[in-house]
């Protein structure tokens, strides 16, 4: 068994916040009296990551996912409690850590837009110490990899949202970390871009070894590559588990939208549905159990819909089921 | 010795992509020639018509003047060409929590953020002013010698330093406080009082303050007193004093700050 590299206890962030109270009269009065008050936004989480683990961090806006990944590569230091990646202690800012790891955050961009990605990845070079050869083996690996080749020498900015992130991807991976840390990675791309940086990352887990911490919304991108989850919710980890584990107890339902090319109203279904409303006249969105999923899509056929859209439940209402049900943390 | 070498590479590396990304948009590349020109002009106009009015400052007079207003346009042009784009930028990125790419690299974010935006269209402001000096120094008939020219540049750039510690310093107070409060506008007010009026006419508070404190007031005077052999012993240790503490207290407030930087949510 490969041995843990992040080692983290009872880890703690807080903020102090300040609180205003309303109206012109609140504002005056904060001049010379101000409240302040506490949010703890990771609240003594526990975790050890072994090498090459792909680990999904998941919980709802504010739960603290991002912060958690800030505070294992450093960029902020915890308010409490033991950190320790790779052997370093992050906020420590040490060079020879950063060397190691790489973060891609899907909402902050490493890439100079006004340049092409080869002029990023030139500096990066530098920045890293990697020799020529190294570099141009890495780069070449990572071109063909994402099938960007056509794209190396074309400024940034024209450059699709799909294929900016397989960029940001290139460029974190340029010095082969031995950890990644990926925030939100597929925010706001579309299916196909999502499911083609999910390939990617499945391909680099598995080939290099790298250990992938990744944070998302979205339960496709964990039910696809991680093995293991960590559910968050106010600062607190509520499951550390085997990802088919959460989904099999806590995942329940899925979400089934069908757009039919008439109004349709008199549908009388014999599957077992959780809920059902109309989007609008065309287009009606059941909930149903997991089990009875083929069922109900097979008497969907019948009435000849456009459109059928399969989602996966959201991380709120599992978050929400976790609750109350107990909660468990295996790890 | 082997971070210095990575330093360097990481330098021309920077220059170069900062060249690139200027020559993306002509209006970017050739606009800064013009408008610093022009602002140059406009402060060299404003000197002028004080100066043409009063004949002495303290003990200086007209040559001395002259030297010290082109030794605060130089230090001010290679603030401008080196780091001031750069360093300008650090409250904006600390604010929007765009550090954290900065803080997650291996390489001094400070010095990352010093170099990436290095202008070139303000060279031929060190020009402008490296003839200033040359006119002033014609006015007092003064022939200085290779060690006092050397006495002089090395002045330059001690001051260099410590104009670049007091931009680093206002520039940090974000990492402690989210406002400004205004910071900027206390550093512009200084600058501009102490691009005007010379050291040697600083008295009581105002010395203490522009000595001391935010010492704008040694920054052209020293190097102008090293040339018109003004300068005693203890004036230079006192400006070579200044300095090294600057140097110390900036590092100090940026690393602690640092550590208490929060970084804007996602």
């Amino acid at each position: 068994m490969s041995e843990n590299i992040i080692k983290i206890e009872d880890l703690t962030k807080k903020y102090r916040r300040f609180k205003k109270k309303e109206g012109i009269k609140g504002s005056i009065a904060s001049l010379w009296k101000r409240e302040y008050e506490e949010k703890t936004a990771v609240n003594q989480v526990s975790l050890s990551v072994r090498q090459g683990e792909f680990i999904g961090l998941v919980g709802p806006n504010g739960a603290g996912k991002t912060t958690l990944i800030k505070m294992m590569t450093g960029i902020i230091a915890p308010s409490s409690g033991r950190i320790d990646v790779l052997g370093y202690y992050p906020n420590d800012l040490k060079n020879s850590f950063k060397k190691k790891y790489a973060i891609v955050m899907g909402q902050k961009s490493q890439l100079f837009f006004e340049l092409t990605v080869n002029d990023t990845l030139r500096l990066f070079k530098e920045i890293y110490e990697i020799p020529e050869e190294k570099f141009l083996e890495s780069r070449d690996y990572f071109v063909q990899l994402f099938g960007v080749a056509d794209i190396m020498d074309v400024q940034v900015r024209t450059l699709s949202l799909g294929e900016r992130m397989k960029m940001e991807l290139l460029t974190a991976l340029l010095h082969n970390p031995e950890i990644l840390f990926l925030d939100e990675p597929t925010i706001g791309l579309d299916a196909v871009a999502a499911k083609q940086i999910r390939k990617f990352l499945k391909e680099i887990n598995r080939q290099r070894g790298t250990t992938i911490i990744l944070t998302s919304h979205y339960m496709e991108d964990i039910k696809a590559l991680c093995e293991r989850t960590v559910v968050i919710n106010h600062g607190m980890k509520i499951f550390d588990g085997r990802t088919s584990e959460l989904f099999e107890k806590y995942q329940k339902n899925k979400r089934i939208s069908v757009t039919f090319h008439n109004i349709e109203d008199n549908i009388n279904l014999q599957t077992e549905i959780t809920g059902v409303s109309n989007e609008n006249p065309y287009k009606k969105v059941y909930e149903v159990a997991r089990e009875n999923s083929k069922a109900l899509l097979a008497e969907i056929m019948e009435f000849n819909p456009d459109d059928i859209i399969i989602e996966e439940e959201e991380i709120g209402v599992i978050v929400e089921r976790i609750y109350q049900e107990g909660g468990i943390c295996n790890a | 010795m082997e971070n210095l070498k990575k330093n360097i590479r990481v330098l021309k590396e920077m220059a170069y992509l900062r060249f690139n990304k200027l020559t993306v948009s002509r209006l970017d590349f050739f606009a800064p020639f013009f408008i610093d020109g022009s602002l140059f002009l406009v402060q060299i106009l404003a000197f002028k018509a004080i100066y043409s009015n009063t004949g002495r400052i303290g003990s200086w007079g007209q040559g001395e003047m002259v030297i010290y207003i082109g030794t605060f346009s130089m230090l001010n042009a290679i603030n401008m060409v080196i780091y001031f784009f750069g360093i300008n930028e650090i409250p904006q990125k600390i604010r929007n929590g765009e550090l954290d790419l900065y803080l997650s690299k291996p390489i001094s974010p400070l010095f990352r953020l010093t170099f990436e935006n290095i202008s070139p269209g303000s060279l031929p402001l060190v020009v402008l002013s490296a003839c200033i000096i040359l006119y002033g120094i014609n006015i007092l008939d003064i022939r200085p010698g290779i060690i006092q020219a050397g006495v002089y540049v090395f002045w330059i750039l001690v001051m260099e330093v410590l104009y670049y510690d007091i931009a680093v310093i206002v520039r940090s107070v974000p990492l402690y406080i989210v406002s400004m409060a205004r910071m900027e506008q206390i550093e512009e007010a200084g600058l501009d009082l102490c691009m005007k009026l010379p050291g040697i006419a600083l008295y009581g508070i105002y010395k203490v303050l522009f000595y001391l404190i935010m010492p704008y007031g040694i920054m052209a005077t020293f190097p102008v007193q090293s040339i018109i052999n003004e300068m005693d012993l203890w004036t230079g240790i006192y400006g070579v004093f200044i300095v090294i503490a600057f140097s110390i207290i900036t590092r100090i407030i940026w690393k602690l700050g640092l550590r208490h930087y929060n970084s804007a949510s996602s």
